[in-house]
């Protein structure tokens, strides 16, 4: 395989920027109209993914380790959508039909077989990880809402109990997917610890023009049948837990993680002593208070610290939560595990670096594939 | 007639019919009038020449498309031929890319117009808030003076029989002021639901699905999700 041709070929092929992505999906429908239900209705993110997947696959076509990883995930996510050996073949007929079309006078056999190569490897990588999944657990649970209460304007907490039993680490988030808003999954973190039999919790931010997040915020009532996709994460404790005092940092809904690993360390006979800081913009934002004031009162190495950043009549600290938490002592021994808006994620992690934690003691979700 | 019209092997040009001669008559036999005969030809000539014509040109055209079709498969000229299986395909799917377009605007639409919706909802929600805030606070100054002049009396005046008057009275005020709280807390909360209420009535007849647009690096041919939940916002 002449991997310098092909990465001339694909940039040559990009140039004609979302037509490609476009053609690809219409071809595939026009060839197998049964895939199309597998979609959103809307195909402006799903030809991005498209393109950033070709993209990663291209740039990394030499260094078979990284995409490997890469590669395994995306086949074993792709069993919650629904996808099945047949689909491979598909999705590979058409992507040679585009990158062909597109091509022109310079598509030769030669690239054509390197491509459809370069798509064998691809698709088994794929489908191995799918089917080696497939033993393990199935494509997707079914949660039924058992309670959806509206905490404030904006959040919502939700229990939903998974069938069959869904194990996960404390800290991992599931994709769910809502009836009313077929194709469409957006990850959510658990804010508790996997206990047999016990529901999930939830806590859902409704974001404007947010679909998802809409649809289970206002439209979600107690028995109403989503999906849940595989756990995935790496912002959890680890084994073993570590036995230094632990930090963890919460911006509004960033609160379910860390009150999961909160929960989780509560069964520890002897759990390292924690400092919580809660944060939101407004007092009323502090959604869970109650329920983190009385896991306090339970537990004496337990302690909150509710945070308001814009709300001068707030009795409790106030400021932003970096500050706060900056100005709260020196961090340099703890594991700071930190979640919430990307920005103030961001600004902690430089304050606590600044203060002397080490980068490896700081923990923030990891966005791309990695698996624990 | 020496020519053989309905022969296909040898199939006939203008020009032989030009050229073609009939013998004439026997006299005394009825025939033809010759001058009739020859102008009849002339008119089947021109439009023999007109038909060749247009065949010809029919034939060049066919010839061009054909080489456009080749030339398209080629080079993946988007803007290739119309014709043949391959060409109806890449045409199909021009429509399909083109409808899809139009379908993922009215999404972008419907999802700008419900994070309008939802923006505003919020505003106004900040507004309302802040009055609530605003009224609470001119409610428990005004308690707050009222208790303290009553205070203030009860100390300057000592044990009398407006004392009791006046605490009744205060009383009355204090329960006045309860009521009007609680009323106006039930208004507001009344206003509050009535707005989710909107939402979610918006809600539920738009069943068609919004995308929240793309968000981080995720990714892949067949459908994906994206990443907007708890540790993934704003």
């Amino acid at each position: 395989m002449d991997v310098a041709r092909l990465r001339k070929n694909f940039a040559q092929v990009a140039e004609h920027g979302d037509e490609v992505p476009l053609f690809f999906y219409s071809d595939l429908f026009l060839k197998h109209p049964e895939v199309r239900d597998m979609f959103p209705i809307s195909m402006e993110a799903q030809r991005g993914h498209l393109v950033d997947a070709l993209v990663k696959i291209v740039a990394n076509v030499d260094s078979a380790a990284d995409l490997t990883v890469f590669l395994q995930g995306l086949g074993r996510d792709h069993r919650k959508f629904g996808a099945v050996a047949e689909h491979y073949e598909a999705v590979g007929a058409s992507l040679l039909a585009t990158l062909e079309y597109f091509s022109g006078p310079d598509w030769t056999a030669d690239l054509r077989s390197d491509w459809a190569a370069a798509y064998d490897v691809i698709g088994a990588v794929m489908r191995a990880a799918a089917q080696e999944d497939e033993a393990l657990r199935p494509a997707w649970w079914r949660g039924t809402v058992v309670s959806h209460e509206r905490r404030s304007f904006d959040v919502s907490v939700l229990h939903v109990q998974p069938e069959p039993q869904l194990d996960y680490l404390a800290g991992q988030s599931v994709a769910i997917e809502s009836p009313s808003r077929p194709r469409l999954w957006r990850y959510y973190s658990m804010a508790n610890a996997p206990r047999p039999d016990s529901p999930l919790e939830f806590h859902i931010r409704l974001i404007d023009g947010g679909a998802v997040s809409m649809a289970l915020t206002s439209s979600t009532a107690a028995g109403t049948e989503l999906r849940l996709g595989p756990p995935v994460g790496v912002l959890t404790l680890g084994q073993p837990v570590p036995e230094r005092d632990i930090l963890l940092v919460a911006g509004s809904t960033g609160l379910a993680p860390l009150k999961a690993i909160t929960d989780q360390l509560t069964a520890l006979p002897q759990p390292p002593k924690v400092h919580l800081f809660f944060g939101a913009r407004k007092a009323d934002g502090l959604y869970d208070l109650d329920s983190l004031e009385k896991l306090a009162a339970e537990h004496s190495w337990l302690t909150v610290v509710p945070t308001v950043s814009s709300d001068p009549r707030f009795s409790g600290e106030t400021g932003s939560l970096p500050d706060v938490v900056a100005r709260h002592g020196d961090w340099s021994g703890h594991e700071a595990y930190l979640a919430g808006p990307t920005q103030m994620v961001q600004d902690t992690a430089d304050r606590l670096v600044a203060a002397g934690v080490a980068t490896d003691q700081i923990h923030i979700e990891d966005f791309g594939w990695s698996e624990p | 007639m020496t020519t053989a019209w309905f022969d296909e092997q040898s199939r006939m040009s203008p020009e032989e019919l030009q050229t073609v001669t009939f013998p004439l008559s026997r006299l005394g036999r009825r025939g033809y009038d010759e001058d009739a005969v020859r102008d009849f030809l002339r008119d089947v000539h021109a439009n023999f020449v007109r038909l060749v014509n247009e065949r010809t040109s029919l034939w060049q055209e066919v010839q061009r498309l054909r080489r456009r079709i080749i030339a398209g498969k080629a080079n993946g000229d988007a803007n290739g031929a119309l014709a043949g299986e391959a060409d109806g395909h890449v045409h199909a799917v021009r429509v399909l890319s083109a409808a899809q377009v139009t379908a993922d605007r009215y999404v972008a639409d419907a999802q700008a117009y419900s994070s309008r919706l939802t923006e505003e909802a919020r505003l106004r929600r900040d507004e309302i808030m802040q009055e609530a805030q605003r009224y609470s606070d001119m409610i428990m100054e005004e308690a707050h003076a009222k208790a303290r002049e009553a205070a203030v009396t009860a100390l300057n005046a000592g044990p009398s029989p407006q004392t009791y008057q006046e605490q009744q009275a205060a009383h009355a005020e204090l329960a006045y002021l309860r009521t009007y709280s609680d009323v106006y807390r039930a208004h507001l909360r009344a206003y509050t639901e009535g707005i989710l209420r909107g939402i979610e009535e918006w809600e539920r007849k738009d069943a068609t699905s919004i995308d929240d647009g793309p968000r981080g690096a995720h990714i892949a041919a067949l459908p994906t999700a994206d990443r907007n939940g708890n540790t993934y916002f704003e």
